[in-house]
């Protein structure tokens, strides 16, 4: 029996699993890959101490430094389906119907890119409609792409456009662009990006494969169609929290309500950090940061009840 | 044969490479945002534009999925 499984590979369970190794906490992090959501950008350029590194070298770091931690069980291809309150903890099964036994859990679940729900999108998914722009990007070489959303995953998917697509526009739902000014100057100085204020996509139509997106200004009711092979939604995220659904108390929007100082759960025995909380802010290093206090919280807890 | 089409920065196709390595089984690796006739036969081959596409002797797996990989590698034997 486990002292503490930790649920998640990306920065708030790596951070967790680190401090504890290290409080020599009996642990297990069970996780499908490493790195999360980070994997996906291009290039993280706030991550503290790494002026520049890709998300995937990011997430190679991660597992590197919690692989030279020699008091941890670490297993990979793992998606946690289950948590059941027993008597003495809680049991945890993954995906394959593997049952571990713990007294303690921390959820390090994250979040899932949202979809827009509209007609067309399933259909042309990867014929078209793309989730991955660092993926997905070099296929529109000489095509006209758009970029659905300008927030920072938005502005970054047209960053990850730039040297490929010909045109690229934004549809933006507001009168403003939410992305980190940062990115907004790098895109001012490029003419091909054009950038659609109050504009929401409301279908994608194309025979095989996209060939338009019909839109509506939000504010006029002004209707259009624009000519692309690429749609990249990048509309934000949604907590990947249906696993404790049942078990802890979540919020209007799917994410775990925690206590802020000590990120438990309203379940005792459970605590929870990163994207999958109601944390205000979700950032590599704040999820890191609340992954560490919930271990220390943690650590408090055992010691208590031991 | 096996053949994965990636991208340069495409982290999946990075971890499918990654898996096929650790089974220690070979399979040729191209990039398609170099070379547009490769771009061409995977969109031929699977039906839509996403990377990553692997073809494990004519089984078309597209993302990665590891359960989909052990499978083709399993009924290919």
């Amino acid at each position: 029996m486990y002292d503490l499984i930790i649920i998640g590979g990306g920065p708030a369970g790596v951070g967790a699993g680190i401090y504890a190794s290290r409080k020599r906490i009996k642990t297990l992090l069970l996780t499908d890959t490493f790195g999360g959501q980070s994997i996906n950008s291009a290039l993280i350029e706030n991550f503290v101490g790494f002026e520049k590194i890709s998300g995937f070298d990011f997430a190679q770091t991660l597992e590197k430094h919690l692989r030279t931690q020699d008091h941890i069980d670490v297993v990979t291809g793992a998606l946690a389906q289950a948590i059941q309150k027993t008597p003495q903890g809680f049991v945890v099964t993954d995906q394959a119907g593997k049952t571990y036994e713990t007294h303690t859990v921390l959820v390090t679940v994250g979040s899932s890119y949202r979809k827009l729900d509209v007609p067309g999108e399933a259909q042309f998914e990867g014929k078209g409609v793309f989730y991955c722009s660092i993926c997905d990007a070099p296929l529109m070489k000489g095509k006209e792409a758009a970029v659905i959303g300008g927030g920072n995953s938005g502005l970054e998917a047209v960053i990850d456009l730039l040297p490929y697509a010909t045109k690229i526009y934004v549809l933006n739902r507001s009168d403003v662009l939410k992305g980190d000014p940062v990115y907004q100057e790098r895109i001012a100085k490029e003419s091909k990006v054009q950038i659609l204020m109050h504009t929401a996509p409301e279908s994608f139509a194309g025979s095989q494969f996209l060939e338009s997106i019909a839109w509506k200004n939000t504010q006029t009711g002004e209707t259009g169609f624009l000519p692309v092979s690429g749609a990249f939604v990048e509309i934000g995220y949604i907590p990947n929290t249906s696993l404790v659904q049942d078990v802890v108390t979540l919020n209007e929007r799917k994410q775990i309500v925690v206590d802020h100082k000590t990120q438990q759960t309203s379940c005792p025995g459970i605590w929870a950090a990163g994207d999958g909380t109601d944390a205000l802010y979700h950032q590599i290093n704040t999820a890191m940061g609340d992954g560490v206090k919930a271990v220390l919280n943690i650590y408090e807890y055992l010691n208590k009840v031991q | 044969m096996i053949t994965v089409y990636s991208t340069t920065f495409c982290p999946y196709c990075k971890m499918a490479k990654e898996y096929l390595t650790q089974k220690g089984v070979p399979f040729k690796d191209i990039n398609v945002q170099e070379d547009d006739q490769a771009a061409a036969d995977m969109i031929r081959k699977s039906g839509q534009m996403g990377v990553p596409v692997l073809d494990i002797n004519n089984t078309i797996i597209v993302g990665f999925d590891r359960a989909a990989i052990d499978e083709a590698l399993a009924s290919d034997k």
